[in-house]
């Protein structure tokens, strides 16, 4: 059963052997001239700005993204099976999808209604 | 393994629903999706009063389409759902208390505004919230929310599986979570409550998921009847059984508010806005109690004389937590929420019982209880100072001399919860311990014992009324709105006809004590 | 593999008709010929993917130039190789010997990691699609595909958002400003375009009933899918874009803002991964869009009837891989036309217009399938649904955001109302306060009392 798994892993094997030799080999085959200004971050040259450490890295506006995101990620779970299942479920399936998706509608005007779909 | 796989590979069958015997279900979430609507169509100004005519309205119809469904018994949904009598009992007490914590919830004339927040997402202190805390603008998502709860709350004590009893599970708490926020005064100890109830809750579900996972590898399906046969017929280790059965009340018990899962309880009904406390204290209880019941009787019938321990010890904890924990407080709505914990104790005395009669009994008395917290909440949105309600039982103090009236109303309502002769109190005990002594006596007799602890405590707060000396800047009496005072009116005579004339509903919880597994 | 252990395992233990029902059972959980391939193929076709994919890279990245710079009236690089074909590989060759900074405030392990984690995903995307039929390799017989699940495309989908971590956690671990601001942008933009992307295969399942892409593409041996589904792949069309960070939708690398975006800090090596991973990206949206949409690899209409040859043996590869270059000109073509996005257009773009009209259009492709299944005569099937969806949703939806909008106005005006009624919280000065204008310049002015009053009255009395 888990037989078409195994060219997927050994695919990974290879990929990641790749990546990882050669993220890995690169700092023995370029050369090394230490420079201290190399190693601040760029900036295009000016005094750069100090970086927010910890969690406030992420400004709170993309998380609202994310968790719409999900939203609409479990709609698409839930239509997948459907689609595939549609001729066995008929009907009965279609009232069911119909109803599912207007009230995904719903949530989906009350969140454009509220600016959550607003990036400006 | 084989036929594990051929479980996955058998063709898909459309089920067969039975419309009409869900439609209570059906009317309140399509009333919570036109909330919803109206949220997001609605102007500011008008939202309130439309929000309250779907919400009213969608949880009437439902009440309504209840009791013409009153003879019915069938398993739908591929027996997923089963509309039964105590089911539809069940659904039915959780739609009229659920029309009273929404009338407490439009009370507009005690406070600014009312009981709600303006915006539950502004920054606590930042100058928004300040400048929204002075005007009359509401969060009205808290509408939705409570139809989408009670939606939950509807179809959890109908499932017989396990799957589908989860989601109702989730269905009828995350918008609790939220509502638990939304309290318009004391926003930081609102948004503790909501995030604690949503932490512990969160592990609460994961208790009961994983609970049905054993459960599924006992019994190979997540159906109720299917457990139960397997129980009986199996020759396999009981193991994954009691464990999956243990892990599951975890999950239960915690929104019953039972003990030792009940930490949460006094934190979050201290926090969350009084009428939504109201909501969570009744409906809430009455739902988990529903299906308490459903999934001991009927997917654990067989193996009583294995979880019955169980069940003892923790009514027993829960009677002595409630109990001796309920002295100490000095918040009013601690109390109640101490002694919501002492009477989760007392329902499950009945529910050992296993019988018609133990089903009854609980009926019985959720509903009564209910009616009961729920006015006494009701009651204590009324006495208010500077700050908001009044809720120390210093300020209470006295309070006879200011109100001879809602300090009355207030003693008959905790009288019934201590269950003095006379109240619904009285009835709902004397019919669970009843339906309890020919099984549990020694049980009967420890809750009788813990009936008399927990009494002190709601006397105490009676003699504080009216024998001791009011303090010097005390609280106001409020007068209530409408839609508080027919909430009031409606609980405190309830209580007391009941306590009185209770055969008629004692013979409709006789007649619907029956469960379709 | 291990079905054939488990199923001589069975032998063992089960009695005969219940290891035959075991046989067949497992073979109907996997996709027809995928179940036990010898591990020799395997590694061969392993290999192959590999292979397939870097010279891709290689291919497109020259390809590109010299599209762009012919579209620019360039003639784009000349020099490596026969007519500058060998660039690419020298520009590969050439960072490996490149010095590798790393900059002091970076998160050193996740750094490390973060162009892995966008590299490897980007090859296992390809393990399921087909490139062609049933070949012979070595006189074995077998499908030209490294595999096939009966959830397949969910691999790609799966591998997609598995490459979204690579992009946000170089930008998190580098520690500086335009490498976290293109980050969040990519991972908000690659989630938002990846939600329009998934709806808009629903309805190519919903036609071929099944999820595994050579079941998919053997549903479209007659009619491909871009043909009754246009809406869908246009939709995917443009989703993909915005997936991949291509231009016009390179908000996450939009050089003239962020420098280099994500990959700012990144060099040598570690930057070639992220540089590969984009170009594999690339070629993997365009497989799957052939593969979705565009028939895979059966041949083009007319091919097929001249020439009876032309879907067997090895040559589909052909057509699947002609297929891909005219997809990804498509994409350079777009670059070397379009200019960039604004992020809040491109946001609006996405949640705005692309997944309500891939809801609506699902919503009516879904019921005009059922019907027609319930025997219902294909020009009503067709007719009814897509007027009730013209009826029902798109007109009041119009409408509603007609009135939606001047709503929103009005609630503004009204908060505004609300905060001027408010008694302010700091001191203002009153409307008509005059200023009095100091001593000196009054003295020094020549008619200072009309300065005054013309100060203090109204222009229109």
């Amino acid at each position: 059963m888990l037989a078409p798994y195994l060219p997927i892993v050994l695919l990974f094997g290879l990929a990641f052997a790749f990546a990882f030799f050669s993220v890995a080999i690169a700092p023995f085959t370029g050369p090394r001239r230490y420079n201290k200004a190399k190693l601040e971050f760029y900036e295009c040259g000016i005094e750069p700005t100090p970086q927010p450490q910890g969690p406030n890295r992420f400004p709170i506006k993309y998380f609202l993204t994310a968790m719409l995101f999900i939203v609409f990620d479990i709609e698409i779970i839930f239509l997948y099976p459907y689609a595939v299942a549609n001729k066995a479920l008929g009907l009965f399936g279609l009232v069911e999808i119909v109803i599912f998706i207007v009230t995904v509608f719903v949530a989906y005007a009350y969140v454009w209604r509220r600016g959550g779909l607003d990036w400006d | 393994m084989s036929h594990l796989l051929l479980a996955e590979t058998a063709p898909i069958h459309a089920p067969s629903v039975a419309y009409s015997s869900l439609s209570p279900i059906f009317i309140v979430l399509g009333a919570a999706l036109v909330g919803v609507l109206v949220e997001a169509l609605v102007p500011r100004a008008e939202r309130y009063a439309v929000q309250m005519v779907v919400t009213i309205g969608g949880l009437t119809a439902a009440l309504v389409a209840v009791g013409l469904l009153h003879n019915t018994a069938e398993t739908t949904v591929a027996g997923a759902l089963a509309v039964d009598g105590a089911g539809l009992f069940i659904q039915g007490s959780v739609l009229v208390l659920s029309v009273m914590s929404v009338l407490l919830i439009a009370e507009r004339s005690v406070d600014v505004g009312s009981a709600i927040v303006a915006s539950a997402a502004v920054v606590v202190g930042s100058p928004t919230d300040r400048r929204l805390a002075r005007t009359d603008r509401v969060q009205t998502e808290v509408f939705p929310l409570l139809l989408f709860a009670v939606a939950g709350m509807l179809i959890f004590p109908i499932s017989n599986n396990l799957l589908l009893m989860f989601v109702a599970l989730e269905v009828l708490s995350l918008p609790l979570y939220l509502m638990a926020g939304l309290s318009r005064r004391r926003r930081l100890l609102s948004q503790e409550a909501a995030l604690k109830y949503f932490l512990l809750g969160a592990f609460a579900s994961a208790f009961f998921l994983y609970g049905l996972a054993l459960l599924y590898g006992y019994a190979n399906s997540v159906d109720l009847p299917a457990i139960l046969n397997a129980s009986k017929a199996s020759p396999k280790s009981d193991v994954l059984l009691y464990v999956g059965l243990a892990l599951l009340l975890v999950g239960l018990l915690f929104k019953a508010g039972i003990a030792p899962f009940h930490s949460w309880t006094p934190d979050v009904y201290q926090g969350s806005p009084t009428p939504v406390t109201a909501f969570m204290s009744s409906c809430t209880k009455i739902a988990a109690f529903g299906a308490i019941m459903r999934v001991l009787y009927v997917g654990f019938n067989a193996t009583a004389w294995n979880w019955r321990p169980i069940v003892w010890a923790v009514a027993i904890a829960s009677m002595a937590v409630g109990g001796i924990f309920g002295l100490t407080q000095t918040d009013l709505k601690r109390v109640l929420a101490y002694s919501s914990i002492a009477h989760a104790g007392f329902i499950l005395v009945g529910l050992v019982a296993l019988d018609k009669d133990g089903i009854a009994s609980v009926l019985f008395y959720v509903l009564t209880y209910g009616f009961s917290t729920m006015a006494a909440f009701g009651v204590l949105m009324l006495v208010r100072d500077a700050d908001g309600e009044a809720t120390h039982l210093a300020q209470w103090s006295g309070l006879a001399r200011k109100s001879p009236f809602v300090a009355a109303v207030m003693t008959v309502l905790l009288l019934s919860m201590a269950g003095i002769p006379l109240t619904s109190g009285f009835i709902a005990k004397f019919y669970v311990f009843k339906a309890a002594f020919h099984v549990a006596a020694p049980l009967v007799v420890i809750a009788l014992i813990f009936s008399a602890v927990a009494a002190f405590y709601y006397l105490r707060i009676v003699v504080l009324m009216f024998f001791a000396e009011p303090p010097e800047n005390g609280p106001t009496i409020a007068i209530p709105g409408w839609s508080t005072a027919v909430a009031l009116t409606f609980g405190m005579v309830v209580t007391v006809v009941l306590g009185i004339f209770p055969q008629p509903i004692l013979d409709l919880a006789a007649k619907a004590a029956t469960l379709v597994g | 593999m291990s079905a054939v252990l488990a199923a001589s395992h069975a032998a063992d233990v089960l009695p005969a008709s219940s290891q035959n029902a075991h046989v067949l059972l497992a073979s109907s959980q996997n996709v027809a010929g995928f179940g036990n391939q010898p591990l020799w193929i395997v590694l061969i076709k392993v290999l192959g993917v590999f292979v397939f994919l870097v010279v891709m890279t290689l291919f497109a990245i020259v390809f590109e130039r010299k599209v762009v710079g012919r579209m620019q009236n360039r003639i784009g690089p000349n020099r490596v190789g026969p007519w500058g074909t060998l660039q690419s590989l020298a520009d590969g060759m050439k960072l490996a010997f490149k010095e590798e900074v790393i900059p002091l405030l970076a998160d050193k392990p996740v750094y490390f990691l973060a162009p892995i984690l966008s590299a490897v995903p980007a090859f296992l995307a390809f393990s399921v699609i087909p490139f062609g039929p049933e070949v012979s390799i070595f006189g074995h017989r077998t499908p030209l595909q490294l595999t096939d699940l009966p959830v397949g495309v969910l691999v790609v989908f799966a591998c997609s958002s598995l490459g979204v971590y690579g992009v946000v956690l170089s930008g998190w671990a580098s520690g500086s400003t335009y490498p976290l601001l293109g980050s969040l942008r990519a991972a908000a933009q690659m989630i938002s375009y990846e939600v329009a992307m998934g709806l808009s295969m629903v309805a190519v399942f919903l036609f071929s009933g099944t999820m595994s892409t050579s079941g998919i593409v053997a549903a479209q041996q007659h009619t491909w899918y871009v043909i009754p589904l246009f809406v869908s792949f246009a939709i995917y069309a443009i989703s993909v874009v915005g997936e991949t960070n291509r231009a016009p939708f390179d908000l996450a690398e939009a050089e003239s803002e962020l420098v280099g975006g994500f990959h700012t800090e990144y060099s040598s090596f570690k930057f070639a991964m992220f540089f590969l991973a984009e170009y594999i990206n690339m070629v993997t949206v365009s497989a799957l869009a052939t593969t979705l949409f565009l028939g895979g690899w059966h041949a083009p209409w007319g091919v097929h009837a001249i020439w009876s040859g032309a879907n067997s043996g090895w040559f589909p590869v052909i057509w699947f891989v002609v297929k891909i270059v005219a997809i990804i000109f498509v994409f350079v073509w777009l670059r070397g036309t379009l200019p960039r996005l604004r992020y809040d257009q491109f946001m609006h773009l996405g949640w705005k217009v692309l997944i309500p009209i891939n809801l609506v259009w699902i919503l009516a492709v879904t019921t005009i399938h059922v019907l027609r299944d319930r025997g219902w005569p294909a020009w009503k099937a067709t007719a009814i649904p897509l007027a009730l969806v013209l009826l029902l949703v798109v007109v009041p939806a119009l409408m509603m955001l007609e009135g939606a909008a001047a709503r929103r106005a009005a609630d503004r005006d009204d908060e505004d109302e609300a905060d001027a009624r408010l008694t302010p919280t700091f001191p203002t000065p009153p409307m008509d306060l005059v200023v009095p204008s100091p001593k000196r310049l009054t003295t020094a002015s020549v008619h200072p009392p009309t300065s005054a009053i013309a100060e203090g009255e109204d222009p229109d009395g």
